[in-house]
């Protein structure tokens, strides 16, 4: 017995030892260190409780938490701070210096008389130099009773409720109130975010929401003399069953000097991005200027994050980052059958993920979070734009957390059958008393360090990693030592106070206003600080992030900078005015004075652009109905939407450019005669008959040596499924009628991706390189790609000699070591990039890098780094794409009969933190393998798994193991005639796959022009579309395409091509299930 | 401590050495069966198996158990060489030792633990009964083990080339499409079509699929007056009507007691949950049950029964899902919510498969022309099958009569037109007339 005590003893002491070093020592390592309550006197929680009338399984947003708000109520200099309670009563704390708070609740008369509270925002709405108190909340839901509530301050830290007496008093499903003046009449209107409920309507038709619907649609009110009345209708604010609104960002995102509103909805409902008209109303713009949004908008944020003047955008999702969490709970995969129906209803794509739309001046959004790797922050709410550590760059907060997942898929295959059979009361006290078996979602809050370019994750670093949840938040200089600190309403948790360490190591300012009277903070106008030559610009506006608002000051690092050179304030009504030289580290009240200066927005659109539109070719490709995910269900894109095809040449020799157009199968292709003034159509009959087919690739050459020009057409998948239409087509030109041949070719019924001609044996006729894909019933096999010999007769036959093995994706003939001989570059995925020197006819293969796989989609040659020499370009997936959130490692793609059932299936596993997971969920495998359901019955015991338990050792090791070490595009650096040095290609160039590198002279200089993005993709990846365009000196001197006339590239851009013209060039853009898109540049 | 041990194991051995002397005979009863295909049933319940799926699970298992009783029996003749491709190697039952009906009951379970997905929840269930039975009489269970074994592994094999391996990775249901009339996938789940290539499964008595493949369906027209337009603006009339007689009404009652969904979707809060029931083919497997326990049939009687009725409602649906997924037809709730109400939904909820035709017809008529050659016509019972899921009993004068309420409940419950249902139950007609025709069960 003693023996044992001291052994105990001993282990005891060892535990708490090993405690000890563990804990975190307080105030050390972070930047922003949590204050205990004891300390702050902030012991405020938002407690919320259940019962089988009031849950998540009643109410879909009982988890969503509440706002904070900080605002000087007192006027003595020191942000107050005030917490919202769900269904209990809200606090006022008010701040006594050094993070010392005093609850006030008790008196303040701001406890709230509504059954469901939810945001909250401070204002002055009296204009009486008192900040009010605003609470919205949600009634006429459940039982839940009450409105909006207004806390006119008394001036002695008491209130009165009057919100009826302002006409603020709304009763509906609020989240938050946003007040700006949209109108420019100095006085603060409200635009009012209201959640929609599950309906069948609601799940109806996207056209919905141009019914207002009351309680549910958002609204707008217009201040008229102290009094809001609703204009929504007449402001064209839209107010449907459908309009899950749970934030919006108020900014002027297209600097007109008139404040946008971006408005996040929640599920199937498309966010709103409503462009203010300057007449009071607005205009709905987010198909024009958005590509990819979250699906499930929760919290957002705007601010200049990048330091181009314009204000950029996040909005958050609910992607889990924890490979347990991700497996366990319901992920895009799902959503496959359904974005094909809510397509249908009119809804726009969106993808469960954070997205960064950064705003290209004002005209549109490029989403780059993942790119910047903030996408997936799990069960998000707030973001927050703001510098942490004022060095003069915006960082990223973002509160997270969520009390029970309610998208645990176990919980809905196995827990909730409970339901079955029992009336609508019985069936939900069965589900309440079943609710703990939701997988709990507590997650740390995540900070990352922003540099103007990129974003780096700090949690664990500048704040404590560690799993909580936290719904609204803000920061605030609470102690006025010159940095942001961070206060969280927390769910069922004592609220969190992060302290800024900061303190003075950086320096800063911070700016304090006094507008008009009728807008006394000044909110809405913009402050501009030049310092070390470089400029910041911020926007005020108090509600940000989600259900919360910050205090009306603006804050800016300048990190060693010992001097601000000036600062401009463009106050509300346009008005500029200056303040020269103000002394640093400290709060410089700016008051108004009026001035006659207006600021003078830049116009873009006043320049003449370099490319003008026209409407010279009348094509639009449509893609067929052919879906490569129901025939191999883990394949990770499309195979069969490559297309289409163009080739251009001078057919009927009167010295211009002709084009043919490959079409997709189902229409036929289109050939285009040039007069040198305009196109016409030219009939082929062939062409017609072979519509069947898909184009992918297209060469004019004069295969049997007559003198004009015939037609290799590359083919791939044909919708129909039929093997006849697989192949590739050689057409004869017979006095300008193509005629299809046969027996001139071998019969190649693999996906080509690309056919170029050359006579590399260099004996007078011209020969082909094929390139092949895969085969279209088996993705993951790799082929044979070939080189046909011409005999001289227009007959071709594989050259034996040359052999390639791999997945081809584009091909060109290029010479790359000067002996005027054309030497062949190919870019192929899952494989290296394949270069083979044409030495009199025989191709010989040089190595270029180790470890240098890739999903190489193009290659060819351009003098990048300026040397003057031809370097080889390459375009390859980029990094702001799913694959990129877990790189840490190849990526790997398994193919194998893994289920032994005669059918080979590919498995993709990435590499995270060292382990290889399988990138499927278990019903995606499990649709290919039924193994799957029997190895895992759940999907708690597959969450987790790595790719090795999930496929078995053994099996793995038989199958084919692929592999790709990079995803950046880059270059090949021509270091004298040697290729062994890849550069990556700068951040603008990653945003998507590059698919399209051409060469055109610009004001007679040659420039590159760079096209990608891809929707090949499935909804797992959701659609890369964030390369909008680029046309590139070198590799560091770039604009985007739109700078010169052209529009933004929102499609999947097949090929660009320029066709000379009597008087003019064009420059032909062709996508892949899009209108071709033509423009002139002069000669 | 020590002593204490030593009395239980001298309690532990005796034991064993007493009990080795004179064992008794393992009794199994009809309730042995019947828990093992209700244990089955819950199983398939907790797993969702789709109702095509679904009836495979329940056939081969019962075949199992059929053909380890009927190698030599006097009343019943083996399936051997009558169900497509079936060839068991002769076995004579050598060992006095063999119970058939445990040895019935034991290669039932080692079948249905092939088919199932949670094959520990089987293995728990069938561990607990070896263990009962081992300690009764471990010669006799061990003889007829083995002996249930040697049939079973070869109906395991019969099993596994029926091709249900292979249609696992062939392509799923196109949801890409221009054509109106083409099916697509249905609120509020928008699952994807179930089984589209379920007529490539071998069938066990037709000689393919497409044996009995009905009459082509009105064309599809939008054109009132048009056949087509018809039968849609009937099934929103009808509903209309049912919908004001309230939900006490017989109509409502009936397509609730049809449901027969295995995974309904219900949209509550913040997700869909999922409301489970079982499928069309088990509801029959317990109508079967019903019969078996009220007219006292013996053990090789309830075997035979569930056997043909399994039998029958498989290859129902094959010959079923080779019409759906060639006529591919769009359901009224896809043409109502889109051209006549929005707001519309049926009764029940639509299943996530093509219309043409009704797969609870074809089921229900192929069993009850089966049940109604065992039991006889005009065989009255209560239907209780329901009970475990929240419905209420209901009571048929017949088989037929039953089947013919559970094809027209699919017209009250809003997810078929009427084509679907009478050409259906032709169809299942067919079916069950050649599984009694063709198939000799006795001799």
């Amino acid at each position: 017995m003693k023996k044992i005590n001291i052994v105990l003893a001993s282990i005891c002491v060892l535990l708490a030892c090993e405690n000890e070093e563990k804990t975190p020592t307080a105030k050390s390592n972070f930047i922003l260190n949590k204050v205990t309550s004891e300390d702050s006197g902030i012991d405020f929680s938002n407690l919320v409780t259940e019962d089988a009338q009031h849950s998540i399984i009643n109410y879909i947003y009982y988890y969503n938490g509440g706002g904070v708000a900080a605002g000087d109520i007192n006027n003595d200099g020191l942000s107050d701070l005030f917490f919202i309670s769900n269904t209990g009563e809200n606090k006022l704390y008010l701040n006594k210096g050094e993070l010392k708070f005093e609850d006030v609740s008790e008196k303040a008369n701001i406890k709230g008389n509504s059954s469901w509270n939810t945001g909250v925002t401070m204002v002055d709405i009296n204009n009486d130099g008192l900040l009010d108190i605003y609470v919205c909340a949600v009634s006429g839901l459940l039982d839940f009773e009450g409105h909006n509530e207004l806390f006119i301050n008394n001036g002695d830290s008491t209130f009165t409720e009057k919100a009826k007496d302002y006409g603020l008093d709304f009763k509906g499903y609020s989240t938050q109130a946003y007040f700006f003046d949209y109108d420019k009449d100095d006085d603060l209107d409200v635009y009012i975010v209201n959640h929609a409920v599950h309906t069948n309507l609601s799940h109806g038709r996207a056209a919905l929401r141009n019914q207002r619907e009351p309680l549910v649609g958002d609204v707008l009110l217009n201040n008229d003399n102290g009094t809001f009345t609703d204009v929504s209708e007449s402001s064209n604010i839209f107010g449907g069953v459908n309009g899950y609104g749970l934030s919006a960002s108020v900014s002027d995102f297209n600097n007109d000097g008139w404040d946008d509103i971006y408005v996040c909805n929640d599920f199937h409902e498309d966010d709103y991005y409503y462009l203010n008209n300057q007449d009071g109303t607005f205009t709905e713009s987010l198909a024009e200027k958005f590509t990819t949004i979250s699906r499930f908008s929760m919290g957002s944020d705007a601010a200049d994050i990048n330091g181009d003047g314009y204000q950029d955008l996040m909005t958050l999702d609910m992607l889990p980052k924890n490979e347990k969490v991700l497996k366990e709970t319901e992920g895009d995969d799902a959503m496959f059958n359904m974005q094909v129906h809510l397509n249908k209803l009119g809804y726009k794509d969106q993808y469960s993920r954070n997205m960064l739309q950064m705003n290209n001046s004002g005209e549109y959004f490029q989403e780059t979070a993942l790119l910047n790797k903030v996408a997936d922050t799990d069960w998000s709410w707030a973001p927050l734009f703001a510098d942490f550590n004022n060095d003069g760059h915006q960082d990223l907060f973002i509160s997270n957390g969520i009390h029970r997942r309610p998208n645990g898929l176990d919980f809905k295959k196995y827990v909730s059958s409970a339901f079955k059979g029992r009336t609508e009361n019985e069936g939900l006290e069965w589900l309440f008393n079943s609710i703990d078996e939701m997988p709990s979602g507590k997650v740390t809050n995540e900070i990352f360090e922003g540099n103007s370019k990129l974003f780096e994750n700090k949690t664990g670093d500048w704040i404590i990693n560690e799993a909580n949840i936290s719904n609204g938040a803000i920061y605030v200089d609470l102690d006025l030592d010159g940095d942001l600190d961070i206060i969280t309403n927390n769910f069922n948790e004592t609220a969190g106070l992060y302290e800024n360490t900061t303190n003075g190591s950086k320096n800063y300012i911070s700016l304090d206003f006094e507008y008009k009277k009728s807008n006394n903070q000044g909110i809405g106008l913009k402050a501009i600080i030049y310092s070390d030559n470089k400029h910041q610009l911020k926007q005020l506006y108090t509600s940000r992030g989600f259900l919360s608002s910050v205090d009306s000051k603006l804050h800016f690092g300048i990190n060693d900078a010992t001097a601000i050179d000036s600062i401009q304030i463009i106050w509300p009504n346009n008005k500029l005015q200056t303040v020269k030289n103000p002394e640093i580290n400290q709060r410089l009240k700016i008051v108004y004075t009026s001035t006659n200066t207006i600021y003078n927005y830049d116009n873009p659109s006043n320049k003449t652009p370099y490319f003008k539109r026209e409407n010279l070719i009348g094509y639009t490709h449509k893609e067929d109905n052919y879906n490569d995910f129901i025939q191999e269900k883990l394949i990770p894109y499309k195979i069969s939407t490559l297309g289409p095809a163009i080739a251009k040449a001078d057919i009927d020799n009167n010295g211009f450019e002709d084009i043919f157009i490959g079409n997709a199968s189902g229409e036929p292709a289109q050939l285009f005669m040039n007069s040198g003034t305009r196109f016409s159509t030219k009939k082929q009959i062939t062409f017609e008959d072979d519509k069947a087919f898909e184009d992918n690739d297209a060469t004019f050459f004069d295969a049997d040596n007559d003198g004009d020009l015939d037609l290799y057409v590359a083919s791939g998948i044909n919708e129909y499924k039929n093997e006849t239409y697989q192949v590739d087509r050689l057409y004869i030109n017979k006095n300008g009628t193509f005629e299809r041949s046969e027996n001139r070719i071998p019969a190649n019924i693999l996906v080509t991706s690309t056919s170029k001609a050359y006579d590399y044996d260099n004996d007078g006729d011209t020969d082909l390189f094929i390139g092949n894909l895969t085969d279209y019933k088996d993705f993951g096999k790799s082929v044979d790609s070939y080189i046909l010999i011409n005999n001289g007769k227009g007959e071709f036959t594989k050259d034996e000699n040359f052999k390639l093995n791999s997945k081809v994706n584009s091909a060109i003939w290029q010479d790359i070591n000067g002996d005027n001989l054309k030497d062949l570059l190919v870019a192929t995925e899952w494989d290296a990039p394949r270069l083979f020197i044409n030495t009199k006819g025989k191709l010989k293969e040089i190595t270029i890098l180790e470890n240098f796989n890739g999903l190489w989609q193009t290659i060819s040659t351009y003098d990048m780094d300026n040397d003057g020499d031809q370097d080889i370009l390459l375009g390859n997936w980029g990094t702001n794409t799913k694959f990129n959130l877990n790189f840490d490692g190849a990526l790997v793609m398994y193919y194998s009969d893994f289920d032994k059932n005669g059918k080979k299936e590919t498995v993709i596993a990435y590499n995270k933190d060292g382990n290889y997971y399988p990138l499927n969920s278990k019903d995606e495998l499990a649709a290919q393998m039924n193994i799957i359901s029997k190895l895992y019955v759940d999907h708690k015991s597959y969450a987790g798994q790595t790719i090795e338990e999930v496929l078995r050792k053994g099996t793995i090791n038989d199958a084919i193991k692929y592999e790709v070490h990079t995803l950046a595009s880059g270059y090949l650096k021509n270091n004298n005639g040697n290729f062994n040095e890849f550069v990556v290609f700068e951040d603008a160039f990653q945003l998507a796959p590059i698919t399209s590198f051409s060469e055109l002279s610009i004001n007679d200089k040659y420039q590159l022009l760079v096209g990608g993005n891809s929707y090949r993709v499935n909804t797992y990846h959701g659609s890369y579309s964030a390369l909008k365009g680029l046309i590139a000196e070198d590799e560091s001197n770039y604009q985007p395409v739109s700078n010169f006339g052209i529009e933004p590239f929102n499609s999947q851009i097949k090929q660009i091509e320029t066709i000379k013209m009597k008087e003019k060039n064009l420059l032909i853009i062709l996508s892949n299930n899009d209108k071709l898109k033509v423009y002139s540049y002069k000669n | 401590m020590k002593p204490k041990h030593s009395v239980l194991l001298l309690i532990l051995f005796t034991g064993l050495f007493s009990c080795e002397k004179d064992y008794k005979s393992i009794t199994i009863s009809t309730d042995d069966y019947h828990n093992s295909v209700d244990k089955l049933t819950e199983i398939m319940v907790h797993d969702i198996f789709s109702p095509p799926v679904a009836s495979r699970i329940y056939v081969y298992p019962n075949i199992a158990a059929y053909e380890v009783l009927n190698q030599n029996n006097s009343t019943y003749k083996s399936l051997n060489n009558q169900l497509n491709e079936l060839n068991i190697t002769a076995i004579s039952k050598t060992d006095e030792d063999v119970n058939l009906k445990l040895a019935a009951v034991i290669a039932y379970i080692d079948v249905a633990k092939e088919l199932v997905f949670s094959a520990d929840r089987i293995e728990v269930y069938r561990d607990s009964l070896y263990k009962e039975w081992k300690t009764i009489n471990p010669n006799e269970f061990e003889s007829s083990k083995t002996y249930a074994l040697v049939i079973s592994e070869q109906i395991k094999e019969w099993m596994n080339a029926d091709k249900y391996s292979e249609t696992r990775t062939m392509p799923d249901y196109n949801i890409y499409t221009d054509d109106e009339s083409r099916w697509e996938p249905t609120p509020p789940a928008y699952m994807k079509g179930i089984e589209p290539h379920w007529n490539k499964i071998r069938p066990f008595v037709l000689d393919s699929a497409a044996q009995f493949k009905p009459k082509t369906h009105p064309p599809f027209s939008l054109k009132k007056g048009s056949a087509f337009h018809n039968e849609l603006m009937d099934v929103v009339n009808l509903n209309n009507t049912i919908r004001a007689k309230g939900d006490d009404s017989e109509e409502i009652s009936i397509a609730r007691f049809w449901d027969c969904n295995p995974f309904v979707s219900v949209n509550k809060g913040h997700f869909m949950f999922a409301e489970k029931k079982i499928t069309p083919g088990a509801h029959w497997i317990g109508i079967c049950k019903i019969a078996c326990k009220q007219t006292n049939s013996d053990f090789e009687k309830t075997v035979f029964a569930y056997t043909k009725t399994s039998v029958a409602i498989a290859d129902a649906f094959i010959s079923c899902w080779d019409e759906k997924y060639k006529s591919n037809l769009i359901r009224p709730e896809t043409l109502i919510n889109k051209y006549i109400d929005l707001e519309w939904a049926p009764i029940i909820q639509t299943p996530p498969f093509p219309e043409y035709t009704s797969g609870h017809s074809v089921v229900s008529a192929a069993s009850s022309e089966v049940l109604t050659k065992i039991f006889g016509d005009n065989f009255a019972f209560n239907d209780t099958t329901e009970l475990p899921y929240g419905l209420p009993m209901r009571q048929f004068k017949s088989f037929k009569l039953a089947a013919n309420e559970a094809a027209e409940s699919r017209l009250y419950g809003g997810i078929h037109y009427r084509a679907a249902v009478e050409v259906g139950v032709d169809q299942g007609i067919g079916v069950g007339t050649l599984v009694n025709s063709k198939v000799s069960f006795l001799k």
